[in-house]
Parts: C-alpha cells; structure tokens; sequence
C-alpha cells in the first residue's frame, strides 16, 4: 500500500503522511548522536563520531583551524556552532547553506544573525523540498547553539520537514530517546555551564553504543561569552583537549580500562 | 563632476624591513562642502592585513561589507585566515565583476605575508575602480590626492625603513600631499603592521 | 575668404568690440612716446588698454569655447576660482576679510595669495574669480583714481572709482572675464562698499561676501553683525567668519589676511594661519575669544557625547 505513495516527497499517503519524511527520519535515528544543554552562561554540544578508524587521516584537525575533526560539529557563523546528525553529504551542503546566510544577514544588517533567525532559514530551505516535485527532502538533522543579544543563549533542533524547536536540552540521532528521558531527570533550570559539561558528557557515555569513549568517537563544543569584549565565543574542542576534558570529568573510557575492570 | 572625486580622501601604503604601513585622511566632502572629519576608510581585513578603499563614501562601506563577507566565507571553510596576495585577487575579482558598472573605489592593501620558515613578507598592492593588480614593492597610492602622493612618496621612500621611520615617511608623504589637494586632508589616520602588532595613530592635520 | 570679409565688416563681432575700444579711446590723445617706459600698461596710454584678440571671425564666441567652465571641463584655461572674500561696513568703518588659497581644479597651487589688492591708501579691492583678471583691472583702477585725483584736486568716491570698474568690465562681456569684487573705502559719504562682478552688476551694500566659501561665511556673519560693532568685535567677526569658510569649504583656506577702513584710510590687522585658528585660535589680538575656533573644540565638555570633567567622573 505504501508503496503508491512514498516514492515522491510531494504526495501524501490516503493517511495523510508523507513517506518519504518519515525515511528521511528513520536515517537520522540511526546517525550518531548530537545532544546539546542549554545552560544559563552558555551552550554545550557533544557529538558521537560513526566514522572512524585507525587508517582515517585526521592530521588536518589537529593543527590550525577552528577545532573539530569536521564530521559533526560545524561553526556556522561567530555566534551559531551547528551539530549534524544523518546524511553527511547533505549536511555539508546545509553547513554551507547556513554559512552563506549568516554572512548575508551581516551584510544586510551589520550584525550577527540571531539565532532562530538561522533555523528559520534552513527551514524554509528544507520546507520546500517536501513541497515541490522530483527531489528527496534532506536527511539531515541539526542542532543549533547559538547567542544573540534579544535572547540571549539558545538551543535549536529542526528535521527533515522544516519544523524547528527550542530546546533546554535535546538529543538527535541514535538513541536520542534514552538520552532525552536522561536529560529530562537531570536538567535543572539554572545549571551553568561547567555542570553543563558534565552533563553532556555523562549522557553521551551512557546513550553510545560503543564501549570506548575518547577523542577518536566524541566531538565536543561549547558557546559561551567572552567576559573583555561581551561577544560570543565558540570553543569547538581540538582532539587532545576532548581527551583532557574526558579524563577531568572521569568519563574516559579505554579499552583497557574496561579490560582492568574486569579483571 | 567627477564621481570619483565627489567624496574626495586618499590612501596610501608603504613597505618597510618586516612591516608594512598604510595610512589615509579623514576627509568626507561633497564636492568642495566638507561634512566629515572622522571618516574611516581603512579596514581591518584579518590580524595582518589592512585595506584602503578611497572613493565615492557609499561604495566604502558598500564594498568593504562585500569584502568581510567573502573573507568570513573564505575563513570559515579554510579554517585559517587568508594570506595578503590571496585577498588581493579576491578584491581585484570582486571588482572586476562589476567591470561595465564599476564601485567607484580604487582599494589598496597592505600586509605581511607568512613565510616557509616562520617570518613575514611585507606585501602592498593597488587595484583601479574594475580589479587591475598592481604589485608594488615600494610604495602604492590612490584617491583624489593620488598625484601628490606620487611625487611626495617618490621623494621620501628609501627601502627597508624600520617601522618607526616608516610611520615618520608614511606621515609626512600623507600629509604634505593633502595640504596640496583641495578635496583630502581634514585629519590622517596611520597603521604599522609589524610581526608582532598594529600601531595606529591618529594624526592632526591642516583643517581647511 | 568669408572671415577675411568679415574683419574689414562693420557689423561683425570683431567690428563691434573694435568699436568699443573706439569709443572709450576719445577722450585721451596723448602719443606713446610721452610716456618712456610703459611697464605693461603701455597700452593704457591711450585710456583704456588694447588687448589682442583671436584672430577670428567670432572671436567672442570662441573664447567662450575655451575659458568659460561651463562649455568643457577638460579644454578651458585653468584660472583661479575657489575663495572666500567678504567686506562690511559697521559704525567703525569697514571690515576687509579674505582667504589665502588658490586652486587649479583640486591642486592647491598656492596658499598665499593676496586676494586684497590695495588701491591707494583709501580704497580696497577684493579679488575672487579670475586672479589676473582681478589684479590687472585692480590696478588699472589704481592708476585711474590717480589721475582722477590729480585732475580734480580730490580723491575719488567709492561710488566713481566701482562705476568706472563696472562700466569697464562692462565693455569686454562676454570675453569671459571672471571677476567678483568688492571696492571698499571711506570718501566723503563715510565707510562704503561696491560690489562689482564681470556681468556688469554693481551693488552698494552693508555686507557682501563673495566666491566659494561665501555661504559659509555669510553663516558666521548674519548671526554675528550689528551696526553698532565695536572695531575688536568687527575685526573678530571678519576673522571668523573667514575661518569658517576656509574650513568648510575646500577650495578656500591656508590663511586669512584682515583689513580695517578708517577715516584714515585702510590698515593690514595682520594674517592668520586658518588650521592655527581652528586648533588654537588667532593668538593674542583684540577680539579674540581664546582659545580655538574647532568645533570639537567649543564643544568640549558641553555636550552629553563628550561631558564636563566633573560630570564624567561621578
């Protein structure tokens, strides 16, 4: 019966759905997981990298740059870091799709982009691919962490369809259900931001599959204020600051350390 | 009327032993009314580059938010700030896009380069109002006062001035060229770009 | 061999102004040989001088072509156009204030000229437009409110001394003679001001100013005239007044050079750097203020963007 009516984006089923959103869905929720707390002095996301190995040359990551391996965890714009869960090919076009639009919003307006504002834009794009004929939607899912100075610090998530949401804390991709009722339990309204951290970061070990948590399967960001010049400042974690952070908190989890403990 | 000439100011830079200077006046005017005397018309581009861009007043703000676009674009997917010469194509490009409806801005840059091994390489250059590169190694000029700054820099640049003898030539090329021209002048602004951080200074000018 | 006709005709432009200069020939008949040296107004032996003239069927027409700033930018004779000039006349006299600049287009080509041509020690002009224009006939004038004198036992009028002006320019309009002057001095009427242009115009007035900055420096004068001035308040109104012109305008500044018309005659007040008067003011001379004529300055800790000392540190 599907069948019929899940082959194009643009026709809905005698249920009223539209099929092909729904796969676009069922993708992410087999993504690694994104998961961000919104905490009173600023924002927290974490990743969970698929795509590994020993072979994977990330030598790039490691000096220069803005930090990040780059599978997850984007800078979008000096206020806004993008976390992204699905399709990665689709992801980069929308990374680069959100990217232009903050700098033609600065070239507009002379100012940072706020940060809804941001979504909204990605929204429409993506809204428009589940309305007009002969393309997939993109299977991607993002998070936004962002500042602006009407509303402060924010967390957003939007889907395949075009919807977005705000968030205190949220979880996309795999697992994200047990992540979210975790969140739920522990997420207090007043938390800051290095309780944040900790909460990130405990709730990553326990929704991840794999038994290791270290640099090579985590990414790592935080979006605070900079105390001099009043301006966002976005800290996306380089690999050994990842594993120092880890160790800090306790959460690092080798291989021979699960070894030890069985012993 | 010359649109070029409508608002009037002037830019110059100048190449020194490891730094680089740039330095234009304050002036915005229409025609022979001066309205302004703190007008910038020079840019930070990244921590190492600067541009002038003397010309109609619109287009200065018009093309520098052009500028900072595609350098924040080129920042942000390079995951590095862009090099002098890089951004000089970038600005000779952008400008030549415009080819048969120009911005009426001749932009000159100044910055130090990074080497191989380490150190830095003082780069200046100049565009006209559609994108011609010109690579100096000595000194570049533009603006309604270009003429004067010709012969006032021909006559005080040596090379390899150390950056506070460079501020000194810089200075008094400047300011000497827009006592001479009637549409600049009005107070001059100068940076030092040296390996290890920017001067600027605000200079007292002639005021009519 | 049409041109060759029309310069025997009598009815061609050429004619015509040969005509002029016929007329205004009549009442002098002295020969050249007279005079000895003629020291370039040899020509005025004969009254009024003898130029020469493009050898042209319509030489009016092809001056235009190549002086007047109107017809093209790019082919005209550069003459000196940017300045500020201004004359009025109040209970102590009359106030003489000019700038110093002059312009080729955008070049500053000189910020010392001397934009008051001194007559004789009773009467002033100013000089705006053409610089040459304005120094030749000036001085032309000169030598005539001389042999007035000399002819009738008195000095010339004011009125007399601006009419012959006017009527002089008069005859060569629209041979692109560029001038706006002011002829200044003190007769027996008392302080008195001409103003004489190249169109033939000549107004008796107050308060004049004349060239670029003009607009500017009636802006300082209006506020500031009253008949009943004293000679510091004038002077200083004089020299204000020009300093707001020299800063707002481009092509007119560097310095101001100021003169007073007494029953005496005129007296140089002196010259001021117009850039020293915006950051310092004039120096110590009757009427000034203190301090400097900037407006950054004046404003000084009395606007909520820059406030008094006291006020920023509670």
């Amino acid at each position: 019966m599907a069948r019929r009516y899940d082959s194009r984006t643009t026709i809905f089923s005698p249920e009223g759905r539209l099929y092909q959103i729904e796969y676009a869905m069922e993708a992410i929720s087999h993504a690694g997981t994104v998961l961000g707390v919104l905490a009173k002095d600023g924002v927290v996301l974490a990743a969970e990298k698929k795509v590994t190995g020993k072979l994977l040359d990330l030598s790039s990551t490691k000096e220069g740059g803005y930090g990040g391996s780059g599978e997850k965890i984007y800078l979008l714009n000096d206020n806004v870091i993008g976390g992204v869960a699905g399709l990665t090919a689709d992801a980069n076009s929308l990374v680069n799709y959100a990217r232009t639009a903050a700098q033609r919003h600065l070239l507009t307006y002379n100012e940072d982009i706020p940060v809804e504002l941001l979504a909204q834009r990605l929204c429409n794009l993506k809204q428009g691919y589940t309305q007009f004929g002969g393309l997939r939607p993109f299977g991607v899912s993002l998070l936004y962490a962002g500042y602006d100075p009407h509303y402060q610090f924010q967390l957003y998530h939007s889907d395949p369809s075009g919807n977005y949401s705000g968030w205190k804390a949220t979880c996309i991709g795999a697992n994200n259900g047990t992540a979210q009722s975790l969140l739920k339990q522990e997420y207090k309204d007043d938390i800051e931001v290095k309780d944040a951290i900790g909460l990130v970061l405990r709730t990553m070990s326990k929704t991840m599959d794999s038994t290791t948590l270290g640099s090579e399967k985590l990414e790592f960001a935080v979006l605070t204020l900079d105390e001099t010049t009043k301006r966002p400042k976005a800290k996306i974690y380089k690999p050994s600051e990842i594993d120092a952070l880890l160790a800090s908190e306790g959460l690092m989890k080798k291989d021979e350390d699960t070894e030890m403990k069985a012993a | 009327m010359s649109i070029m000439e409508l608002n009037g100011g002037s830019v110059i830079a100048m190449v020194g032993k490891d730094c680089v200077a740039i330095a234009s006046d304050l002036r915005l005017g229409n025609q022979a009314l001066g309205l302004s005397s703190n007008f910038q018309r020079i840019f930070p581009v990244t921590d190492r580059i600067y541009v002038g861009l003397p010309g109609l007043g619109t287009d200065v703000h018009t093309l520098w938010e052009k500028f900072r676009f595609r350098v924040n674009m080129y920042t942000i997917k390079e995951e590095r700030e862009i090099e002098p010469e890089t951004f000089a194509h970038l600005v000779s490009s952008t400008l030549y896009e415009h080819r048969f409806g120009p911005y009426f801005i001749e932009p000159v840059i100044a910055g130090l380069a990074k080497t191989p091994s380490g150190g830095v390489k003082p780069f200046i250059a100049a565009t006209d109002l559609i994108g011609c590169l010109n690579f100096a190694k000595d000194f570049v000029v533009a603006g309604t006062a270009s003429s004067k700054l010709f012969g006032m820099a021909e006559g005080l640049w040596e090379p390899d001035l150390e950056p506070e003898d460079l501020f000194e030539t810089i200075s008094q090329a400047l300011m000497n060229a827009v006592d001479r021209d009637a549409y600049s002048g009005w107070g001059c602004v100068v940076h030092v770009i040296t390996k290890d951080k920017i001067v600027t200074r605000t200079l007292k000018g002639r005021m009519d | 061999m049409n041109s060759l006709a029309q310069r025997f005709s009598t009815t061609s432009p050429l004619a015509h102004f040969r005509k002029i200069q016929r007329l205004a020939d009549e009442d002098e008949d002295v020969s050249d040989a007279a005079w000895g040296s003629q020291a370039g107004f040899g020509s005025l032996t004969k009254g009024v001088p003898t130029f020469t003239v493009p050898n042209l069927p319509d030489p009016t027409a092809f001056l235009r072509l190549h002086t007047d700033d109107h017809a093209d930018p790019n082919c005209r004779i550069k003459i000196q156009h940017g300045t500020t000039t201004l004359a009025f006349r109040f209970q102590g006299g009359v106030i003489v204030a000019v700038d110093s600049r002059a312009t080729a287009g955008s070049y500053v080509a000189s910020g010392t000229v001397k934009k008051v041509i001194e007559i004789n020690p009773y009467l002033l002009g100013t000089m705006a437009g053409g610089a040459a224009d304005c120094q030749y006939w000036e001085t032309y004038l000169g030598i005539h409110c001389r042999l007035h004198e000399l002819r009738n036992r008195e000095r010339i009028s004011v009125s007399a001394a601006s009419k012959y002006l006017s009527n002089l320019v008069y005859g060569y309009k629209g041979m692109g003679l560029s001038m706006g002057t002011m002829i200044c001095g003190w007769d027996k009427t008392g302080p008195t001001i001409f103003y004489v242009d190249s169109d033939g115009t000549r107004l008796k007035g107050d308060l004049f100013s004349v060239g670029s900055g003009s607009t500017f420096a009636y802006g300082v004068l209006d506020q500031g005239y009253r008949w009943d001035l004293t000679d510091e308040e004038a002077q200083e109104l004089g020299r204000r007044s020009i300093y707001a012109a020299g800063h707002r305008d481009a092509f007119s500044g560097n310095t101001c050079n100021l003169y007073h018309v007494k029953e005496d005659g005129w007296r140089f007040i002196g010259n001021f750097d117009i850039s020293k008067m915006h950051y310092e003011g004039p120096g110590d001379v009757p009427g000034a203020p203190g301090g400097g004529y900037g407006y950054a300055l004046r404003v000084e800790g009395k606007s909520s963007a820059n406030p008094p000392v006291a006020e920023a540190a509670a």
